[in-house]
């Protein structure tokens, strides 16, 4: 960010405009750049999912709109935008407004806390884990206030299915966190990127010490994520939509958004805890000593995301939902126990390879 | 099967082949065949309205084991001795009857309109039903 | 603190009743404390249009009975009109209509596992039936040119011969791989297991005093087949499926195994076809067709239970009356009973396990 930052101070200087001008704009860069590549990069995953399960299924998917219907969710958010914005008249008028809001900012904030490479960090404070494992699970919030003031009782349901789903995942996430923590002597998200290089790429990459801890986490994230199979809280065929039912036009598109954009999001956050983030899997860069170094780091690290989606899309094409009991077993008997184990094996680990508890 | 037991309880029954047609006390009939027979499904009822505002209802009865049928036929006016105590299955049969035909069935709890609107005037599997619903298009007396 | 149950409407707009069921559910959290069934959003009169029309005038509408399996309601309606009239079918016809309708049963088994994966949340095996269930589509399209209300079946014998045998030779070549396929995706999955094993349990006092029959009854140990007694299937080696799970996975099971049990039907029936000379049938005059006086009762094995056809006529060309029983029409009532206690998530589920049909229930 620095970089970024001394280049901008230094344009501004050459035009003579105050360096507090500089300082207070300076932070609307990153917000523009997340904004502008989070709406590609949306529209893009969400024609891919849709491609991509048309192929699982033998189908075509969207192929009428551009060529190989590129333009499909485009066409479609369009539509979105024009469409009626229908509020129920029984409904909480200002929370089911501020619902979709809720469920856009934070994640919008969980984006920044995201070291896309060296340079590209918008927030970087000491601990930025905890923040991001705050941010993301802060649009439970959000799925809770929709449910509420839909004044629906598809939607309560949703809701209710949703917070508990959260509040039983969260645990094993927190605890996998703590484990790489403890790994990488870090609580900060370059940090532990850093903490996994290794010249020969791939040989630092904290999935080999923790593989338990990774398959914990990307089930643990799927939950939270509401993707299938633990799509409960928006079960099509039990709940209709779950908690966005009675939502239409912008804001369900809103709820959309962030729902893919979490997906994104977490599936970065996978990728910098155990893939390395936006480290070369070959140890090495093609563009070593310029500045395109950073979009390749991104690229990487974009690269890795994107594999991990394409799991998660395919588990979608193939397994059906869990029921709604064992989805709460499964965390609280057989994912927390096991999350616990992983920490202490990564304890005894750090203990024996790193030397000492305090290296 | 031996049907003389049956036959000297029931004295008002008759027996034709493997319809049974009886006048009154339906419910024991019931009871007693499937006490003292292999039947133990109720197929359906069929209801038949005869032109002289009564209607023959036929129990069509089964047993799953020895592979036969039997019918059981009375003929009744407006009002019929429920049997959902017996048959669990009649509840649907008795509400369609009841629905169609208007038949008032005696201890069955659920009986209101199945097929058509809650308050659609007359049954219309009767044969003395004339259409005068003003909801009905294709009716004259619709105004709209 | 006072607690109020919760009444939730389910359906008849909701993605999972198949058509337009309601149910009227009272839960406590998601526990279903009662359930009651609400029909008749699909009602077209069937048996009221019946007393209106002659008997050749209403054969095409009863296709419509079942828009899965519309074979089997016109194969009822000729029945009751050859029985009346003494005239027996001759061999071939019988087993064209043997062939059809276990087509169409496999057809209606296909759509049923789709649709059940999908109220589970599976959405690809949808995708999948559907590429086979298009194949046998497309065979009766050739045939009868119609995709789902065939009108084929005529009284006294079939519309016209059978003809593109090589199609239903590839049916019955790739299907058993397909079923193999849909197995492996769908019946080993833990997942499914747990969202089915032990759901839903059906003894089979309740079934038979339910009146439940077909493939339901069977996957509860009642071994009730009326295939076995059919003049139709006369001469067709076959067995019936009888499973004691009771519960909803072997509802699944039943259905996969009683496809494999129609393919081989079909073989039997191909084999039968292929040496057989031109269609020689005596059709029944349908114009001024009238019954003789008295009772006619017809009954078969449809995919979704016992289905029966009672006509009785008073010697004019319009029945004077003329009732339909269906499967899924007892099946619905047992909601009531089948659904109580369980919880939302799996009531779903025992309820697509029962193969409902609404325009079946609605007639």
């Amino acid at each position: 960010m620095n970089y970024l930052y001394f280049l901008y101070i230094e344009f501004l200087s050459r035009h003579n405009i105050p360096k507090l001008f500089g300082d207070i704009t300076f932070y609307f860069i990153p917000f523009c750049i997340i904004a502008a590549a989070l709406i590609v990069a949306v529209l893009v995953l969400v024609l891919a999912e849709r491609k991509l399960l048309g192929f699982f299924t033998q189908r075509k998917g969207p192929n009428r709109v551009g060529i190989w219907g590129i333009l499909q969710t485009l066409a479609d958010a369009f539509k979105l935008l024009c469409k009626e914005n229908i509020t129920p008249k029984k409904a909480d008028r200002f929370l089911f407004n501020l619902a979709p809001i809720l469920a856009f900012v934070p994640m919008f904030a969980a984006l920044g806390v995201i070291p896309y490479s060296a340079e590209f960090t918008f927030i970087n404070t000491g601990t930025n884990v905890i923040l991001y494992l705050v941010l993301a699970a802060f649009p439970v919030i959000s799925i809770f206030l929709a449910g509420w003031a839909s004044n629906n009782k598809y939607s309560l349901f949703g809701a209710m299915r949703s917070i508990s789903q959260v509040l039983s995942y969260e645990l094993p996430i927190a605890f996998v966190v703590l484990s790489i923590a403890v790994l990488s002597s870090s609580m900060n998200l370059t940090g532990i990127t850093l903490a996994q290089f290794s010249r020969w790429g791939i040989a630092g990459w904290f999935v080999f010490p923790c593989i338990l801890g990774f398959i914990i986490m990307f089930i643990s994230i799927l939950a939270e994520l509401n993707r299938c199979p633990f799509d409960l809280p928006e079960a099509e065929s039990e709940l209709i939509c779950g908690y966005n039912t009675e939502y239409s036009g912008m804001r369900f598109a809103i709820f959309y958004l962030s729902e893919y954009a979490m997906m994104l999001a977490n599936s970065m956050f996978l990728a910098i805890l155990f893939f390395g983030g936006y480290l070369s899997p070959f140890g090495r860069y093609l563009f070593n000593n310029s500045f395109l170094i950073y979009f390749e780091q991104a690229f990487w690290l974009l690269f890795k995301a994107g594999i991990i989606i394409f799991v998660m899309i395919w588990i979608r094409a193939v397994l059906p939902r869990l029921a709604a009991f064992d989805l709460l077993k499964f965390s609280w008997a057989v994912l927390l126990p096991l999350s616990i184990l992983n920490l202490f094996i990564m304890v005894l680990y750090k203990f024996i390879t790193g030397g000492g508890l305090c290296a | 099967m031996n049907w003389h037991e049956f036959v000297r309880i029931f004295d008002d029954c008759e027996l034709a082949g493997d319809k049974i047609i009886v006048k009154s006390r339906l419910h024991d009939v019931i009871e007693f065949v499937i006490k003292n027979y292999p039947y133990n499904m109720l197929k359906e009822i069929i209801a038949v309205d005869n032109k002289d505002n009564t209607t023959e209802l036929i129990y069509h009865m089964y047993s799953v084991d020895d592979e036969e049928d039997l019918y059981i036929s009375i003929t009744v006016q407006g009002e019929a001795e429920s049997i959902v105590d017996i048959f669990e299955s009649a509840t649907a049969d008795e509400r369609e009857i009841y629905d169609l035909f208007g038949i008032n069935f005696i201890g069955h709890e659920d009986l209101k309109r199945l097929y058509m609107p809650e308050d659609w005037k007359g049954f219309p599997l009767r044969k003395d039903y004339v259409q005068d619903d003003t909801r009905l298009a294709w009716n004259d007396n619709n105004e709209a | 603190m006072t607690t109020t149950r919760l009444k939730l409407n389910l359906g008849p707009q909701h993605p999972s009743t198949h058509g337009v069921l309601r149910l009227l559910l009272e839960l406590e959290g998601e526990k279903i404390l009662s359930c009651e069934p609400d029909i008749g959003y699909l009602h077209r009169g069937m048996e009221k249009m019946a007393e209106k029309l002659s008997y050749i005038q209403y054969l095409p509408l009863v296709d419509r009975i079942d828009y899965l399996a519309g074979f089997f309601y016109s194969e009822l309606l000729c029945r009751i009109v050859e029985s009346a009239c003494g005239i027996e079918i001759p061999d071939k016809v019988k087993v064209i209509r043997v062939l059809m309708l276990e087509l169409n049963r496999i057809a209606s088994h296909l759509l049923w596992v789709g649709a059940f994966l999908m109220d589970l949340g599976a959405t690809s095996p949808y995708f999948y039936v559907f590429r086979e269930r298009e194949m046998i589509l497309r065979y009766f399209e050739k045939i009868t040119g119609q995709r789902m209300m065939y009108n084929y079946f005529i009284f006294g014998g079939v519309r016209k011969d059978i003809e593109f045998l090589e199609d239903v030779e590839e049916i019955i070549s790739v299907l058993p791989s397909k079923i193999d396929d849909y197995e492996k995706i769908i019946t080993d999955n833990p997942i499914f297991i747990r969202r089915t094993e032990n759901k839903g349990i059906l003894s089979p006092d309740t079934a038979v005093n339910f009146a439940i029959t077909g493939v339901n009854l069977r996957a509860s140990g009642v071994d009730y087949d009326c295939r076995h007694t059919d003049e139709l299937y006369r001469g067709f080696d076959f067995k019936s499926i009888i499973l004691d799970g009771k519960d909803a996975w072997s509802r699944y099971k039943a259905r996969i195994l009683e496809m494999r049990e129609s393919i081989n039907i079909i073989k039997q029936a191909l084999d039968y076809l292929k040496k057989s000379n031109p269609l020689e049938q005596r059709l029944i005059p349908p114009i001024n067709l009238k019954l003789p006086e008295g009772d006619y009762y017809a009954e078969i094995e449809a995919p979704r239970g016992l289905a029966s056809c009672y006509v009785r006529s008073d010697g004019e060309d319009k029945p004077y009356r003329l009732k339909w029983r269906t499967g899924s029409y007892y099946s619905v009532n047992l909601l009531r009973r089948i659904l109580k206690g369980e919880y939302l998530n799996d009531a779903i589920a025992i309820a697509g396990s029962l193969d409902i049909i609404l325009p079946e229930v609605d007639k």
